[in-house]
Parts: C-alpha cells; structure tokens; sequence
C-alpha cells in the first residue's frame, strides 16, 4: 500500500537552494506538522486510536456504580463537581493504569529489577502474556486479512479456528510419536482442519454463489455444536470425565515455553510459528504469483477474469487459505497454553476469530500492520484481564474499544472531520467486501 | 458508473448460473432429503410402530379451543408417504426446471422432512417415553421464533430495499433484548420495553446509516463491527449492570392477550390467537411494510434508490434522506424484534440470541427481499430452530448438538440454493456519493 502522505507533503529536506538554518528548521516543522495533520493512514489509526480509549472512559464513567454516586453528590455539597469529576478520573485512571501495568510493565517493579537484579520474572511476565496471546491472533487475522485483499469477507475465522483446534488436538493428544515428527503433525492437523472448515464457504461460493459472509457465519455455529459433541463423546473427552473437557495434548505436542518452564514465562515457540507466518505472508502476498492473482481479483474482479485469472479457483484457494491459517492459529492456541480443549474454547468475545477481523481492519491487511495491531489487541486483552481482577470492571470493555477504534478506521473521513485533518483528495468509494448480487 | 457494469455483469452471471443446472442440483438435494427420510425415518421403523398427534394446547386455560381427538398414524406408511412426496417435488423440478417456484418446493420438502422426523421420533413401540407429537405446542414454540425472526427479516428488507445492507440485525436483537429485559423488570409493562428496545434499535440504525450514508463506509464490514461492539457491550454491562442489580433482569415473560372467541378454533386458534402483544404488532407490521413499499409514492422512491440512486436523485429525490429513514426504521423494527424475543425466551443473557440475526438475514434472501416472502422463510427457518433446540425431549438417539447444528446448515443449504435465482435491489451495498 502506498502511503498518500507522501506525495502531498513535498519533503522539506529537498529544498532548492540552501536558505538560513532558522529557516530549514521552521520549514521542516511545518512538513513534520502538515504530515500529520493531513489523513495519512498513520495518523488516522493513531487518532482512531485515541477516540476508542476515550470512548471507553466515558463507558467506564457511566457504567460503574462508584463514578456514579459520586455524580449523584453533584449537588450535595461545593466540593460535588470536583470531586465527582476527581473519581471519574480516578477510575478511569486506574483501569487503564492496571491494564497497561497488566499488559506491558510494572515501572516500579521495573526499577526494582533493574536496581537489584532481581525479580525479573515477575517483571517480565505482563509482556511475556501479551506475546503468548499475541501469535494465535497474528496468524488467524493474517488469514482474515488475506481474504479481505482478495474481496472476501471471512467472517468464519473462529469457526476456522475451532475447527482447526479440534483436529490438532485429536492428533495431539490421541497419537504417541516423538516430538520432531508429533508437533509438526499436530501444526499440520490444525492446518487441515482450517482448511476443510474454509473450503465450504469457498466451494458454496465458487460453485454456487453463496455469499460467504452468511454462509461462514452459519458454519461458525456448526462448529461450535461439533465442538460440544467433539468433547462430550467417547474418544476425545478426557477420560474418566463428565464434563465438556477434551483429552490434554501430550508434552510431546505441545509448544513450549521459550525460556524453559523453570522460567515461569509462558510465552511459547508460538512466537516461531507465527514469524514464520508473517514471512510466508509477505512473500506469498507481494513476491508469488498466486498471491498477485489474490490482489489482482481483490482490487478490480474484471480486470483480474479478463486477463484470464478463474474466479472460481481464487475463490475457493483464498478460502481454504484463509481456513488454514486460522485453522493453524487455533491449534497454536491451544498447544501452546491451554493445552486442553473445553466446550468454551474460543467461543464468546473470547473467540480469537472475531477480534482477527478488527485486527485486520485495523493493520490495513498487510503483515506487518497485522503484527502491531495484534501486539495491541493482545494487550488490550491481557490488560483488561488484569484490569477486571483489580478494579471489578469486567473485561469484555477490552472488545467494545477494539470495536470502536475499527469502526473509526473503517470510516477515515470521519476521524478527519473530528480531528479536522486536512483531507489529501476527495476519498473515492471503494469497498473491502461484495454485495449480495456479486 | 460502476453501478452500470455491476449491474450488468450480474445478469450476465445470473444468465450463465441457469445455464449451469443449478436448478437440478437442488432438485438432487430434495430427492436425497426424500430418499433420506424415506429410508431412515420410514423403512427404520417397525410395520407395527404407531405415532400420535395431539391437537389440545398444552395448558388448556379458560380461552381453551374446543377439544380435538388424537390421530393415530402408522409411523412407516405415513412418513413413506411423506417421502415420495418429496421425491417427487425433485423429480419434478429435475425434470421440468421450472423458472418459478423452485424454492417454494424446496422449503415444502425442508417441513416435509421435518414433519417426518416428529413422526418417526415419538413412534410406539420405541426409544422415546413420548408417544405424541402435540401439533398445537410445536407450533406455538416455533412461532416465536418466527415471530423475532420476522422482524428481523422486515428490518432486513426495509433498510436492503433502500440500499443499504443491515448486517448488524444481530447487534439490534441484542440492544432490543437488553433494554426490553430492564425495562419489563422495572416497569412491568411490554409497552415501554418495546418503545424502548425499539429506541435503541433505532439508534444503531442511526449508527448505520451514519458511518454507511454519510461517510461511504462499507457496510457489510461496519455492520459486522457494529454487531462485535453490541455484544462486547452487552457482555459488559451485563456483569457491570446486572450481577449488582438483578432485579434489573427478572425476566418475567410478556402476558398472553387471547382473542376471545378466535382462540377456540382448534390448532389455529391458540397459534394466531392467543399470543402475546408482539405476535399482533408483528402482523401488524407485515401488512404495513408491504403496503408502504409496495403500494405507495414512498415506498416507489425507496425501491428507485436501492434500484437505481443516480436515477432517483436526478428525478428529485433525496437519496440519504431516505436510506437515513429507512435504515432507523428497519433499526427500530429490529429492536422490538430483540424485545420480542427477550419476552418469549427470558432473562437476558450475553449471546444468547445465538446468531439469530443472521439467520433473519438468510430469510430475507429467501424471501427475496419481499415482506411475504420473508414471512414463509422465516416460519421454515424458526420451525427448524425451535425443532433443534426441542427435539431432545423427544429422546431422539441423536446428540442435542448435532440437532443443533442443524438450523444453521438449512441456512447454508437455502442460501446456496439461491443465488442466481433470486436478485438483490441493484444498489444493495454500495455508497452513493454524489459528484
């Protein structure tokens, strides 16, 4: 994707002549300024970004029962304004202090490691959870995002992911090999099983034309009852058990710790899965010829069938791609820190699925967008984890911010004319998905 | 521009979808289907086997209708029966390919198995300790799925017809449901829930409308967003809002009004008759909708936006201002859907619409972006949903969760036996921006 900012500032260091220091300075201030105050990509996100989290305080404010006593004293004494305006603040502080000191790092505790030498563990176990979660989300809105390149909207990736967990599981915990050959197998039935659950809607829509949106919305609910009869019926449930739990995956499938259990880190090789993901996705995406076809059919479908690429073959490849990958991000998850599967897995706004369609949206589809932003959202989660075990307010804020630092992205204009941003062109209408009749 | 090739381009590709036979892959399927039911539910059971259905409602109150024997069935020749009339309904469509109706078979044949699989379910002697179906039960249960998910449907066909795709129906459920559930609690009046589902409902139409007329958005992706965000929040406030104040969410249920004298007709009378005020305004809205759309200068200009936008702005018409009203109303539609729903289901809980909104969606498409058609659509598909989520009191040797899945696959099924056969309104999804 190239970036329009580029081409609407002209770069103050390509000046012709060479005018006063004083000069140089101001100018290159004004283009630093003038960069960021028109609608790149870069600072929309950013801005985006600023108005989830503002959203999010004002729901913290108006939904937690302390803030909103505090309002109620509005009236009760002269101090009410300011303290009322003292709490919301506080509270908002707090929950958005636990869920950064949840998700990246302790400055105190920083400090007293770097000061002592000690606790390092302790210090580094809020970044090590949010690279533990960060993976399964890389890989699956990698998936997501190679369909939306292509015009396919993949609704389906928890489904995909689900999907792909149980067979990965059912390999991972009910054949004995040795590692070397037992995780690969367990990756590449994760893989396989992404794939079968992405085939569906790609056969249906390449041979049928149904739209793959509602269809991978349908098959999500498939599977999630597969997966509650998967984990309730003899082979796969754990034995010996009642209840809706799967068989634990065999050490010898599982991803380990990175730095050895002893550690007391859980980030895993999930890490390594999912770097060699993003490499497999720059180079498929900007370096393969099949990848090209993708983009070709994504951004002008006429173009791409009169110079003879089948609709019908990127159709159902893009899909079963798309499966795979999610496929693999979910039994990513689930070898290397749940290790077990239970009727709930993924399912709810848990679902990794879900979030790996903002995650897309907001990383613009490209890998390396796709990495930071799932840094973020896996932050977001783990934090809001942390902020719900200290503060009381419940987790499920982590998704509504996510929700609406997307919808912000998805509609550009918007931040500029909320942030008065200086519009670069007139933006021409241009669709990410396909209506019904297409 | 782009409308002009888009438009094009899919009649072109519908021309070559009937070329391809289309029609006789789901004449195939209906002959499966019948075959299918004819071999397991039929030959499975014994000559012997005997299935009974009842037609007293449950509960005979005081409105009760007036007292209809049992009819005993043998379960074999009965659903035999039943399967070559299905088998026939694809033999017929294999053979003629008719150009209309083919649909309509197919969702008989889609009542017809399921008529077959109650039968075969409750036969004596057999697994299950109930020896009847109540016909009048069934239909009650499963005419309140219908009920949310013809609003929803209505909702679907409102806001699509104006161009607009409303993919977060899911998301207006949930805010329906979730405002319905505290103010039945609080006032104990369906009334005010409704007003103020509808509200809210309305409301994330607004949103809709907002991000998709005014600033172009795509609307499929903003729509999905939009239902992601609802139920983050609905998750939220639930554990925020409810586990402190439970009384917010008592979940009582929305009083019957029974029609006096109507309500005595047998089967019908306590289906239609006896119902609550949402089944009645229900009704109401159908008529309504079809009329506005179909027989008035508003719902011409509607249909000319959804249609043809360049062409309804040049003869004077306000494109946003009509995609702005009729995706508030389809919002406000769907939000008394999600009431509706919370007051035939319960208690709110997160989720537990389960997808429902998008199944509205599919009935809409099934029923080609009509208001009548969504109506037959939506009672196959909320007849299937009850029957997945009831059948096991029948002790159907089948897991619940393979039931389950099985709404959700007609759905898939409907859906790609459509395409090609029915058309959506040609500017269905896509921004109008004026030069």
């Amino acid at each position: 994707m190239s970036s329009p900012d580029v081409s609407t500032t002209p770069d103050p260091t390509i000046a012709s002549s060479s005018p006063p220091a004083t000069r140089r300075t101001a100018r290159r201030w004004r283009g630093w300024w003038s960069r960021w105050s028109s609608a790149s990509p870069v600072s929309v996100t950013i801005f985006a970004l600023v108005l989830g989290f503002a959203v999010g305080a004002l729901i913290i404010i108006t939904t937690t029962p302390t803030v909103l006593d505090a309002w109620r004293g509005l009236f009760h004494g002269w101090d009410g304004p300011g303290r009322a305006l003292k709490v919301s603040f506080d509270t908002v502080g707090a929950a958005y202090r636990t869920m950064f000191v949840g998700s990246v790092v302790d400055p105190a505790s920083l400090w007293h490691s770097i000061t002592t030498g000690r606790g390092w563990s302790a210090t580094l176990t809020p970044l090590s959870e949010t690279f533990t979660y960060a993976p399964p989300l890389i890989i699956a809105s990698i998936g997501v995002g190679i369909g939306f390149q292509t015009g396919l909207f993949n609704i389906g990736a928890n489904g995909q992911a689900v999907l792909g967990g149980i067979a990965g599981a059912v390999v991972g915990s009910m054949i004995h090999v040795p590692t070397i050959v037992h995780l690969p197998l367990t990756l590449l039935a994760g893989l396989v099983g992404g794939a079968l659950a992405g085939a569906v809607p790609g056969v249906l829509k390449a041979y049928t034309g149904a739209h793959e949106v509602i269809v991978t919305i349908m098959f999500n609910y498939v599977v999630y009852a597969f997966l509650m009869y998967v984990v309730l019926s003899t082979p796969f449930q754990q034995p010996g058990q009642q209840n809706d739990i799967g068989r634990t995956i065999l050490p010898s499938a599982t991803l380990a710790p990175l730095f050895g259990t002893a550690s007391g880190l859980r980030v895993s090789y999930s890490i390594v899965v999912a770097a060699a993901v993003v490499i497999f996705a720059w180079w498929f995406l900007d370096r393969s010829s099949m990848g090209f076809e993708f983009r070709v059919t994504g951004l002008n479908p006429t173009a791409a069938r009169a110079s003879g690429i089948s609709a019908r073959r990127v159709t159902v490849l893009v899909l079963v791609l798309s499966g795979a990958l999610c496929g693999l991000a979910g039994i990513t998850q689930a070898a290397s820190f749940q290790q077990q599967l239970n009727g709930g897995f993924l399912i709810g706004n848990a679902g990794i699925g879900f979030t790996a369609i903002t995650v897309a949206l907001l990383g613009r589809n490209r890998p390396m967008g796709i990495v930071w932003s799932s840094l973020l959202f896996s932050a977001l989660g783990v934090g809001g984890r942390v902020m719900q075990a200290s503060t009381g307010i419940p987790l499920d804020l982590a998704t509504v911010i996510q929700s609406v630092i997307v919808l912000f992205v998805a509609t550009p204009v918007l931040v500029k004319e909320i942030f008065r941003l200086r519009a670069a062109h007139v933006t021409r209408v241009q669709l990410a998905t396909q209506g019904w009749n297409s | 521009m782009e409308l002009v090739t888009t438009t094009a381009d899919t009649t072109t590709r519908a021309h070559r979808a009937n070329h391809l036979g289309r029609t006789r892959v789901i004449a195939l399927m209906m002959i499966v289907i019948g075959l299918f039911s004819g071999w397991i539910f039929g030959l499975g059971s014994p000559t012997r086997a005997r299935s009974s259905l009842t037609f007293n409602p449950v509960n005979l109150s005081a409105s009760a209708p007036w007292h209809v024997g049992t009819l005993t069935v043998s379960t074999r020749s009965w659903v035999l029966a039943l399967a070559i009339v299905m088998v026939a309904l694809g033999v017929e469509v294999f053979w003629r390919e008719p150009r209309r109706g083919v649909m309509a078979r197919f969702g008989a044949v889609a009542v017809l198995f399921l008529v077959a699989l109650l039968l075969w379910a409750v036969r004596t002697p057999g697994p299950s300790p109930v020896s009847f179906v109540n016909v009048t039960a069934v239909l009650i249960g499963a005419s309140a799925y219908a009920m949310v998910l013809i609003f929803g449907s209505l909702s679907g066909v409102m806001c699509e017809r104006s161009g607009v795709v409303n993919i977060a129906i899911e998301g207006q459920y949930i805010v329906g449901a979730f405002l319905g559930t505290i103010f039945a609690s609080t006032t104990h009046n369906f009334f005010y829930a409704a007003i103020a589902g509808g509200i809210a409902g309305g409301l994330l139409g607004l949103l809709l409308a907002f991000l998709a007329v005014r600033y172009l958005s795509d609307q499929i992706i903003v729509g999905v967003v939009i239902v992601t965000m609802v139920s983050g929040l609905s998750s939220y406030l639930n554990l925020q809002v409810f586990t402190p104040y439970p009384n917010l969410n008592t979940g009582n249920l929305a009083p019957n009004l029974p029609i006096p004298l109507l309500t005595k007709i047998p089967v019908l009378g306590p289906v239609f008759f006896d119902q609550s005020g949402f089944f009645y305004l229900m009704i109401v809205l159908v008529a309504v909708v079809s009329f506005a759309l179909f027989k008035t200068r508003y719902g011409l200009h509607v249909r000319a936006v959804g249609e043809h936008p360049e062409a309804a702005s040049t003869v004077g018409i306000n494109v946003a201002r009509v995609r702005y009203r009729n995706v508030v109303l389809g919002g406000v539609i769907a939000g008394v859907g999600g009431v509706a729903f919370m007051a035939s289901q319960g208690q709110f809980q997160p989720g537990y619409t389960s997808g429902l909104g998008y199944i509205a969606l599919a009935a809409m498409i099934f029923g080609r972006w009509r208001p009548s058609g969504a109506v037959v659509a939506s009672i196959i598909f909320g007849l299937s949903v009850y029957l997945a989520y009831n059948l096991q009191t029948y002790q159907v040797p089948l897991s619940t969760y393979i039931l389950q899945m099985f709404p959700y696959l007609i759905t898939i099924l409907v859906v790609s036996g459509l395409v090609g056969r029915v058309r959506a309104p040609a500017a269905d999804g896509i921004p109008y921006h004026r030069e």
